[in-house]
């Protein structure tokens, strides 16, 4: 549960003021997404310091997902989180350069990030520094590709097939 | 020692593998397999049209489709900055509810069976099957609808459905008398259910667990109250709880959420008896109205100048709160979706409740957590 004093609902001002105050450095955006609190776009280099504000001054204690997006030149990370104190949703992006995709992983503030990170590091190539267990999930062990990826297309199987053949 | 339970045993209700580290008789470790169902819908999504990702809904929960097509439907309808009518909006409450009950209907018939007790399945199938009926008379499907599109629903309710619903609901309750009856007043079923797969709130919390599982470890949390999408602001129920934690508390919670998704049905027929209207938005942009969309140079410009943006949509499934996230960069399909799936999360934290019980509390256990596998593979 939050740190607020009991207050309990924010705005999204106050959100947006709380986190700009606490890390001035690692926000670097607060924007409006219908049916949540808001959107922060935040410094991937500081995810973990976001995190734990996030969770333990604004009350976000339920991690409701993270997920890849491959933008070509970069990638995003998105956390969709709760607060049980708000009964709203936040969510939290950052986007990374995609040449050595890496960023902290959230298991330490929210244990429930371990399969979501699972499954973006196979589908989307995003390597979480510090997982606990970061091997597959629902692709097969030693599995070559990552099929979220832009790249990575439907509709040529005869081109997969030489690959799969090589490995 | 290690042991497989699955990919085929009578314990999973699916096809994944749970590795059980054993000394004796008690689980020392486990790890979850998963992927045997693994179809990349997210993938598959990322090369059709928004109306096209409607089929593949039905197909990644196929206990509840016509819940995930409703969570997908509006996620694409935000990011595509379409409304939908009033009516679309409560009868996919109608469609949402009675899938409801449907589905747990079905973890029930599965869920006891695996308890050795053999009635209660065939009751539960015998009352699911009401409810399809209902589902193939305005979808014309049992399984895999297809029903809900962007800016609507496909069509109205055929004349007559109410009163027909009405008279399934009032049979139903009594049902639900009956199956309480078979299960809390038996001896064998409490005996090997009570304080078993204890998982308490703060666990739930910090490992994301949702649902009927969160709600029998007291905490007050259900998205159709806590932030209400379509039309439940508007109708009258109550949440269940039990502050157990353990296996009868979810059997409780669901038996209890029944009863309420009953009270919610009542109020959608009476109002869909009342307001009489259209069902699909009227204005929906040429390109994603018509089944087919106008193709070549003429649909490419209609499709190059929609506005983009992204969606997100959270709903109450029958398993647990699933969440739905849409991106629209402008083209004829969504650049990216991605889901939660609320079974995935329950499943992830399976150690929690299955470490320290006996390997033949495995069953019972993961009966209640009640695991669709074509959600958590997607």
């Amino acid at each position: 549960m939050g740190t607020d004093g009991g207050t309990g609902r924010m705005t999204s001002e106050e959100i947006s003021g709380r986190l700009k105050e606490k890390l001035p450095e690692a926000v670097l955006a607060f924007e409006e997404l219908p049916g949540t609190a808001g959107r922060v776009r935040f410094r991937a280099e500081s995810a973990l310091e976001v995190f734990r504000v996030v969770r333990s001054d604004l009350g976000y204690d339920h991690l409701s997902m993270v997920g890849g997006i491959d933008w070509v030149e970069e990638r995003e990370v998105i956390y969709l989180v709760w607060s049980d104190l708000r009964r709203n949703y936040l969510l939290l992006s950052t986007r990374i350069a995609a040449r050595d995709a890496h960023i902290e992983s959230a298991t330490p503030v929210w244990p429930s990030a371990n399969w979501h990170e699972r499954e973006a590091w196979e589908m989307v190539d995003i390597r979480f520094d510090h997982h606990p267990d970061l091997r597959h999930l629902l692709m097969p062990d030693g599995y070559a590709f990552h099929p979220l990826l832009r790249s990575f297309k439907l509709h040529e199987p005869e081109e997969l097939e030489v690959k799969v053949r090589r490995v | 020692m290690w042991i497989n339970m699955g990919p085929q045993h009578p314990m999973t209700h699916g096809l994944w593998n749970l590795r059980v580290k054993i000394e004796g008789e008690i689980v020392k470790e486990i790890d979850p397999e998963m992927g045997f169902l693994h179809r990349g819908i997210e993938k598959i999504s990322e090369d059709r049209h928004y109306n096209e990702v409607i089929t593949l809904m039905d197909r990644t929960c196929y206990v509840a489709g016509i819940a995930w097509e409703h969570l997908y439907i509006q996620a694409a309808e935000q990011a595509l900055h379409v409304t939908p009518p009033a009516r679309a909006l409560w009868i996919r409450v109608l469609c949402e509810e009675m899938q409801r009950i449907a589905s747990h209907v079905m973890w029930y018939a599965a869920f006891v069976q695996d308890l050795g007790l053999m009635s209660p399945f065939l009751y539960g199938m015998r009352d699911r099957d009401l409810l399809l009926d209902h589902f193939q008379s305005f979808t014309g499907g049992r399984l895999t609808y297809e029903y809900m599109r962007v800016g609507g629903v496909r069509n109205d309710l055929p004349p007559g459905t109410t009163d027909r619903m009405r008279k399934t609901l009032d049979w139903l309750m009594d049902r639900f008398v009956e199956y309480d009856r078979l299960c809390m007043g038996s001896e064998i079923f409490r005996k090997r259910c009570d304080d078993l797969g204890v998982l308490k709130a703060n666990d739930c919390i910090a490992y994301g667990v949702t649902g009927p599982m969160l709600r029998s470890a007291g905490v007050r949390r259900d998205l159709r109250k806590d932030r209400p999408y379509a039309i439940y602001d508007q109708v009258d129920f109550d949440m269940a709880i039990a502050d157990s934690a353990d296996v009868t508390g979810r059997y409780l919670v669901r038996m209890e959420e029944m009863r309420q998704s009953v009270r919610i049905l009542r109020q959608v027929v009476d109002w869909l008896d009342k307001h009489p209207g259209p069902v699909m938005a009227p204005n929906l942009p040429r390109w994603l109205g018509a089944p087919y969309a106008p193709v070549g140079r003429e649909g490419y410009l209609l499709k190059r100048n929609y506005p983009k943006g992204v969606g997100l949509s959270a709903i109450e499934e029958p398993h647990g709160e699933a969440n739905a996230y849409v991106v629209n960069e402008g083209g004829e399909h969504p650049y990216r979706v991605k889901f939660r799936s609320p079974v995935y999360v329950n499943l992830s934290a399976a150690h929690k409740y299955l470490v320290g019980y006996h390997v033949a509390d495995i069953p019972p256990i993961m009966g209640s957590v009640d695991v669709c596998v074509g959600e958590v593979d997607r």
